[in-house]
């Protein structure tokens, strides 16, 4: 490691979102309630500073916390607003929530969107960006996909599909255009300037049955197209797939990351792509590790790939013995520094890693 | 009996940490006013860095207002204050700390007169006979040792982990108690164990809140950093500085690199400067038992504050080539040996200055943490520092975490954060409140609090009172309040339920017994003895829970109520019923007279 911090929360965490200015959110979700959604002032040591003064604190801070009855399975930020958007079970409503005002320092909820019609939907998964107006992304199923919104509440877009396919990703390629991805792998593409029109799925190619996938979008190389974006898929069964959004029925390359056997179930299946280090992605969610692959040494084989790091901290951490491992439940990168990330287990832990650079390009 | 049933709290100025502030805390309980620490702020050089006691009186004496001062460890910023408080303002009462408390605040409060007054020149301040005669004011109190202050007042000190001798106090008058923390530490260290309190369930804990909102980085992520930065720099020949305030932490520190030393066999020598931390050592072996269980331990086989490769250090090394690591005093580089070793090392770049603790403004230690690079000493001198410059922050103060275990042993029934800043902290506020279902206070500086209480008086019932009210009527039930007559009687402090016959006795007064009688009149020709019959039959079908009897006098009588009958002297026609009654049986009495003059059913006789 080139730098490590572990730090301790009071409630587990499976959602890290980073805010504007060296914050990031956290969110419990426990099932019980009383769950907290604490935004953390980041330690100076993770600024990006021109000049390195003095970090003369290597803490976190509380800036603000509210409290949700709920368990909050996504947050989002909603970018140019002081607005999170948070989901969970028992339905696909939203949550949306205002961190504080200048007087205040806890986050309350403001208002909420209303889950789609028909029982026993699962929770949503939301996306968020900053268009003509703040939009959220949200569904939990391909026919329910809806842009709400989120300072009005007005439905800007809806999905016109009749598949019921159960979604796992979604995400904003650009202010218009939309990827979505099935719990089964799927990939679809859909346009709000265009008429909604039956959403076409294009499946995974050479997948196994039975498997869960979930999606990871990447930035991109900077000034490019958004359809050039970087696009890769895990699934429960640690194989990883490339794949170009122009033709999303092949795939580019493909690899098999090392998954603990038997797998412990997708709850917490995570990979994202390095905002700052090209090629790179982190995958976690088998086990208490994560791993750091260089995807530009892939090829179509789709054999075993080799990480560039591993990161197993949160598996040492907890009590010993009995109790079970801790599970990392979701990382994120920090958004400037290229080898930093940060990762949260079921066991409370949240750790805030950067490793050393090998020789190689990583 | 105390007359007053609140709690005030009123903060002459707090804070610790961030702001290193001075901690006075004034409360009144029960009519009993005691001032929790007394610190001094060492930030300014005025008279700002004392407490403004003209708050407590305007006039009068405060040994006249204050019935004890109580301090919770040595850290200046608790104790900084307390000569000139006793000695400079005058105040002649009892004050309490802890042993180790005791034997190390005159050391600290010494060694920092002299930089103040004879490095500095300043005035305005305690002498050193003043800190004599102030600590020969203190009465040393053992851990969970109930201390009489007054026949009314006590007080308890609990292990508050966090240096050496810290502990909270139980302040108790009668039945209200408020429990003040100090600054205490939930997780032990290599020295010292966690904080710990029984379920004392005081009306309201007074606890630092300074930390309250930060989620820390784990000790070994710190250590491991520490010792990277320490070895790096050793490894490249140079000389690291770490100027410690001796007692707290440097002891901490050495063990940790006697251990790393130990473990990676290093031969660099490390020196810790004498003086005061000589001393220090001497009084962490007096105390052992303060520390943790680990320490104790190994003391059987080997003294941890024995050190191997740590050795005095003399002025003169700091001139010996190579490199070497150096504890020296005093922490903020203000003045004395730190600052000397400092101005040696600071031209050479391979050279690295550990800050162990937040610096005040104003300290050399605070401008090089400022990012300072250029310094003006004495004589118009400029320094340029070359040497590295890192800080490393091993305070020990209770955070989010910690505040809510405590909380959870003490089971306080209000809460009231102090807080070094002026922010709001609303969400910690709520989440106190609705996890424990307690009030929350947060005063800011010079706010008073008011919190009322709901004292519960015990009172001795008499066995003889308790055995006569338990046998009438029907089962007492456990859930519902029974009704009871007796006599409270308050005397000496004590109070005392009897039975009205008994503190008619004890006070020496005559028992007057109070008769009523009632006369109902009923329409009946016949002769008196079949009226009596009448109502005899009438009664004894209707209270069937009753004793009803016909005496052979011709009265009746149900329980203790005797019911007798004449004929009206004027009517034949009527009847006239005596129905007589004593005052404890009013109820039963009333009852009866209203039932007669309903009437009588129609008898068949």
């Amino acid at each position: 490691y080139e730098d490590l911090h572990t730090f301790e929360l009071q409630a587990p965490t499976r959602v890290i979102e980073w805010a504007r200015g060296n914050r990031v959110c956290v969110a419990g979700y426990g099932q019980s309630g009383g769950n907290e959604i604490l935004q953390l002032l980041a330690p100076p040591t993770l600024q990006v500073k021109e000049t390195q003064g003095l970090c003369p604190e290597r803490d976190f801070k509380v800036e603000c916390g509210g409290f949700s009855n709920r368990p909050v399975y996504s947050l989002k930020h909603v970018p140019d607003t002081s607005l999170l958007v948070t989901s969970g079970p028992p339905d696909s409503s939203l949550q949306v929530w205002q961190v504080s005002a200048e007087d205040s320092d806890v986050i309350k909820r403001v208002s909420a969107v209303p889950a789609e019609n028909g029982t026993g939907q699962p929770w949503a998964k939301i996306a968020t960006v900053s268009a003509r107006a703040p939009w959220v992304l949200h569904g939990s199923r391909l026919d329910s996909v809806r842009i709400t919104e989120v300072e009005s509440g007005k439905n800007v877009y809806a999905a016109a599909s009749r598949n019921g396919e159960e979604l796992s990703s979604l995400a904003f390629l650009d202010c218009h255009t939309l990827l979505l991805c099935c719990a089964k792998g799927q990939l679809c593409l859909a346009d709000v300037r265009q008429p909604p029109s039956p959403l076409e799925a294009a499946s995974v190619p050479s997948a196994p049955c039975g498997e869960r996938w979930c999606m990871g979008v990447g930035r991109g190389p900077q000034g490019s197209d958004s359809r050039s974006r970087p696009v890769v898929r895990l699934s429960s069964g640690g194989h990883l797939i490339l794949t170009d959004v122009r033709k999303t029925s092949e795939s580019l390359a493909s690899a098999k990351c090392r998954v603990p056997s038997p797998s412990s179930g997708a709850e917490f299946l995570c990979v994202s792509w390095a905002p700052a280090l090209e090629g790179c992605l982190a995958v976690s969610g088998f086990d208490g590790t994560v791993h750091v692959y260089d995807a530009q040494s892939w090829d179509g084989s789709g054999r075993e790939a080799e990480p560039v790091f591993v990161h197993k901290g949160h598996a040492f951490g907890g009590a010993g013995g009995g109790a079970d491992p801790p599970q990392v439940t979701v990382h994120a990168w920090h958004p400037q520094k290229p080898r930093t990330l940060l990762s949260a287990a079921s066991d409370g832990s949240l750790h805030v890693w950067d490793w050393v650079q090998s020789c190689g390009k990583c | 009996f105390p007359e007053i049933s609140y709690l005030f709290f009123f903060c002459l100025g707090a804070g610790a940490g961030q702001d290193v502030g001075r901690s006075c805390i004034l409360v009144s309980i029960a009519g009993k006013n005691v001032m929790l620490d007394c610190g001094m702020h060492m930030g300014y050089n005025d008279d700002r860095r004392f407490p403004d006691f003209s708050y407590i009186t305007q006039n009068g004496r405060l040994t006249d207002f204050l019935d004890c001062v109580i301090i919770s460890h040595f850290h200046l910023d608790h104790c900084g204050a307390l000569p000139y408080f006793s000695e400079m303002v005058g105040y002649d009462g009892p004050i309490y700390m802890t042993h180790p408390t005791k034997a190390i605040c005159p050391i600290l409060l010494e060694d920092y007169r002299k930089i103040t007054v004879d490095k500095k020149g300043e005035t305005n301040f305690f002498t050193s006979q003043m800190i004599k005669d102030c600590m020969k004011k203190v009465v040393a109190v053992h851990l969970h040792q109930t201390v009489q202050v007054d026949e009314e007042l006590e007080i308890k000190a609990y292990y508050a982990g966090h240096v050496l001798g810290a502990a909270m106090f139980q302040i108790k008058v009668g039945c209200e108690s408020v429990v003040y923390t100090g600054d205490y530490n939930m997780t032990p260290d290599r020295h010292l164990g966690a904080a710990w309190i029984d379920k004392c369930r005081p009306d309201l804990l007074i606890t630092e809140s300074t930390y309250a909102t930060t989620i820390r980085d784990s000790k070994r992520c710190r250590e491991r950093d520490f010792l990277k930065k320490v070895h790096e720099t050793v490894e490249r020949g140079g000389k690291v500085l770490i100027p410690v305030f001796a007692l707290g932490r440097a002891q901490e520190l050495c063990i940790l690199l006697e251990t790393f030393w130990e473990r990676m066999n290093l031969k660099a020598p490390i020196y810790f400067s004498t003086g005061l931390t000589e001393k220090a050592n001497h009084y962490y072996k007096l105390f052992i038992t303060w520390t943790n269980q680990k320490i104790r331990k190994t003391f059987v086989q080997r003294n941890m504050f024995e050190f191997k490769h740590i050795k005095a250090f003399d002025r003169a090394f700091a001139d010996n080539p190579g490199p070497m690591v150096v504890f020296a005093t005093p922490g903020m580089l203000h003045a004395g040996q730190s600052l000397q070793i400092f101005r040696k090392w600071a031209g050479n770049e391979k050279n690295m200055v550990i800050m162990p603790g937040y610096c005040v403004q104003g300290t050399v230690g605070h401008k090089i943490l400022s990012g300072q690079r250029k310094l003006e000493m004495e004589g118009r001198q400029i320094l340029e520092v070359k040497m590295q410059v890192e800080y490393m922050s091993f305070s020990a103060h209770a955070d989010a975490k910690g505040i809510m275990q405590l909380i959870r042993q003490a089971e306080p029934r209000n809460v009231l954060l102090v807080h070094g800043e002026a922010k709001k902290m609303e969400f910690l506020k709520q989440k106190i409140e609705q996890e424990f279902h307690v009030n929350c206070y947060m005063p800011a500086n010079g706010e008073t609090t008011t919190i009322f209480t709901n004292p519960s008086i015990p009172v001795d019932i008499s066995l003889g009172l308790l055995k006569r009210e338990t046998a009438i009527g029907l089962l007492p039930d456990a859930k519902k309040p029974k009704l009871m007559h007796g006599t409270l009687i308050m005397k000496d402090n004590s109070f005392r339920l009897v039975s009205p016959e008994q503190a008619l006795k004890e006070l020496g007064l005559a028992e007057h017994q109070l008769r009523f009688t009632c006369r109902v009149h009923i329409q009946d020709p016949r002769k008196e003895h079949e009226t009596v019959l009448r109502v005899y039959n009438h009664l004894k079908g209707v209270l069937k829970d009753y004793s009803v009897q016909h005496l052979p006098d011709g009265s009746i009588t149900v329980e203790s109520i005797l019911i007798q009958a004449t004929a009206h002297s004027e009517d034949q026609g009527t009847k006239v019923l005596l129905v007589s009654w004593t005052y404890q049986d009013e109820e039963l009495g009333s009852y009866l007279t209203s039932l007669l003059k309903k009437g009588l059913p129609q008898s068949s006789t």
